[in-house]
């Protein structure tokens, strides 16, 4: 694609979206049979799986923690997610990704009631449109609740970004490439909490405060769905349990 | 000052109450309020607050009884398999009641590889290693039977109501149940066609444990499959 000679025109945005609005989100919890807690994310065309397994035996042995269960993530990108097919398997910036996304889970997960145990994260990227580490981070929540694990507290992420010096909300990979800026943001949204923030490009003072209100807004729509999600997945079974 | 209704579905990090109230299960506290940690229904009950979870591992807990299958040997006892991320271990002189000459006896004999036994957590650490014992009548090595496995959170559906259900499961297949916490049925009888009869059971059990009246329906589906007779 060329780049287009403006990303904003009249207040809109190329897909049609005001500055503050977030694409299309759909969120269903319990999605995989085999795993003990699942989720399938679409935000625009962003169509990504998340898994859970545990909390089980650590293997290898040596990385038990004796006081606490582990969290290991990995944030995989499939070869046909992207335009131009990806090679298969980690490289630098998935092992980021993964990194990154189990620090903003982390802070969520009683895991001191679990020594000894792990529990794994699996975040599968099936069609990529930009903000893949933060909808795979709104995946995985969905998917660590889904599994019966304790938590404080969901996590919801969001990016936000400045494209033709304007502050816009959930950028598509257009607005990733030519805009100025992108700033993943993810959050714990009962206490306010930041779990997740990094940025590429540059901000004023004045504009990163204005973006990180709207990371929060667009959060706060995430949070909503992702309940409804989990919800939506027991809310017709379990009327009536002991 | 309670936030949900009584049986209301509820997800992690939801509000649930404010004050003192007594935290029986699935919620955390910070503070003066009451929030759930898990995916269940709040069960509230006086003071105390609970939420019943849909889902997750079995985690041993002192005097639970649980189905465990011997993985491996050691000299002084065995380590079981718990359906749960912690494995359990049983010495011979909790599963025998009496002194053992380690040095004469070979304890293979009592237990081996892949023998199932029916025991209760005798004690859990800090560190979640368990202890097991297994001498007491109606606990041990398991002959014969069946053995099938659920979700650990239907558990309490398949006992019921003070035991309502799992006296309907027995009385009418004839057969005779084991149920573990850790999600683990053995099942008996002398009819192998109530036995599967009784495994489809389980299985409605952990797909409807969410519906009403469910003791009546698995009691009409077993009947009906009983009364079909040797056909």
């Amino acid at each position: 694609m060329e780049k287009p000679e403006r990303l904003i025109v009249d207040g809109k945005r190329l897909d049609g979206r005001a500055p503050d609005e977030l694409r299309p989100l759909k969120i269903k919890a319990g999605v995989l049979k085999r795993a003990d807690g699942s989720a399938y994310v679409e935000l625009g065309r962003n169509k990504i799986l998340a898994a859970v397994y545990g909390p089980r035996e650590m293997h290898p042995r040596h990385l038990q923690q004796p006081d606490t269960a582990v969290l290991r993530c990995r944030y995989n990108m499939a070869p046909f997610s992207v335009e131009e097919r990806k090679r298969p398997g980690p490289d630098r910036r998935s092992v980021e990704i993964s990194k990154v996304a189990r620090e903003a889970l982390e802070p969520v997960v009683f895991l001191e009631l679990y020594p000894r145990a792990a529990i794994d994260v699996f975040i599968e990227v099936l069609q990529a449109d930009a903000g893949t580490r933060t909808t795979g981070i709104t995946a995985a929540a969905v998917a660590l609740a889904d599994a019966g694990i304790p938590m404080r507290d969901l996590v919801a992420a969001v990016a936000v970004g400045k494209v033709d010096d304007t502050i816009v909300l959930d950028l598509t990979s257009e607005e990733d490439q030519w805009g100025t800026t992108d700033m993943p943001v993810a959050i714990m949204p009962r206490k306010k909490l930041i779990t997740l923030l990094q940025m590429d490009g540059h901000f004023t003072g004045e504009e990163f405060k204005q973006a990180l209100a709207l990371a929060f807004k667009g959060c706060e729509q995430i949070y909503e769905a992702q309940k409804l999600a989990l919800k939506e997945r027991y809310s017709v079974k379990h009327e009536e349990e002991r | 000052m309670l936030h949900v209704q009584n049986r209301e579905l509820v997800v992690p990090g939801q509000l649930l109450a404010e004050g003192g109230y007594v935290i029986r299960q699935g919620a955390f506290r910070e503070g003066d309020r009451i929030y759930s940690s898990v995916v269940g229904l709040a069960d509230l009950h006086g003071q105390e607050i609970r939420v019943i979870p849909l889902q997750g591992r079995y985690i041993p807990k002192r005097g639970d009884i649980v189905i465990g299958v011997v993985i491996d040997t050691h000299y002084s006892g065995w380590i079981l398999d718990l359906n749960s991320p912690y494995v359990g271990n049983l010495f011979v002189s909790d599963l025998l009641r009496r002194k053992v000459d380690l040095l004469r006896e070979d304890i293979t004999k009592y237990l081996d590889i892949g023998d199932v036994v029916v025991a209760q957590v005798k004690e859990v650490d800090e560190l979640m290693r368990v202890q097991l014992e297994a001498g007491e009548p109606g606990l041990g090595k398991v002959e014969g039977g069946k053995l099938v496995e659920i979700v650990p959170a239907k558990i309490p559906r398949v006992i019921g109501r003070k035991g309502s259900m799992l006296n309907t499961l027995q009385s009418v297949s004839g057969c005779r149940l084991k149920v573990g916490q850790n999600g683990r049925v053995m099942i008996w009888g002398e009819d192998q066609r109530m036995v599967n009869a009784v495994v489809e059971a389980l299985l409605t059990i952990e797909r409807e444990a969410h519906t009403s009246g469910l003791t009546d329906r698995v009691r009409a589906m077993l009947e009906k499959l009983k009364s079909e007779g040797g056909k």
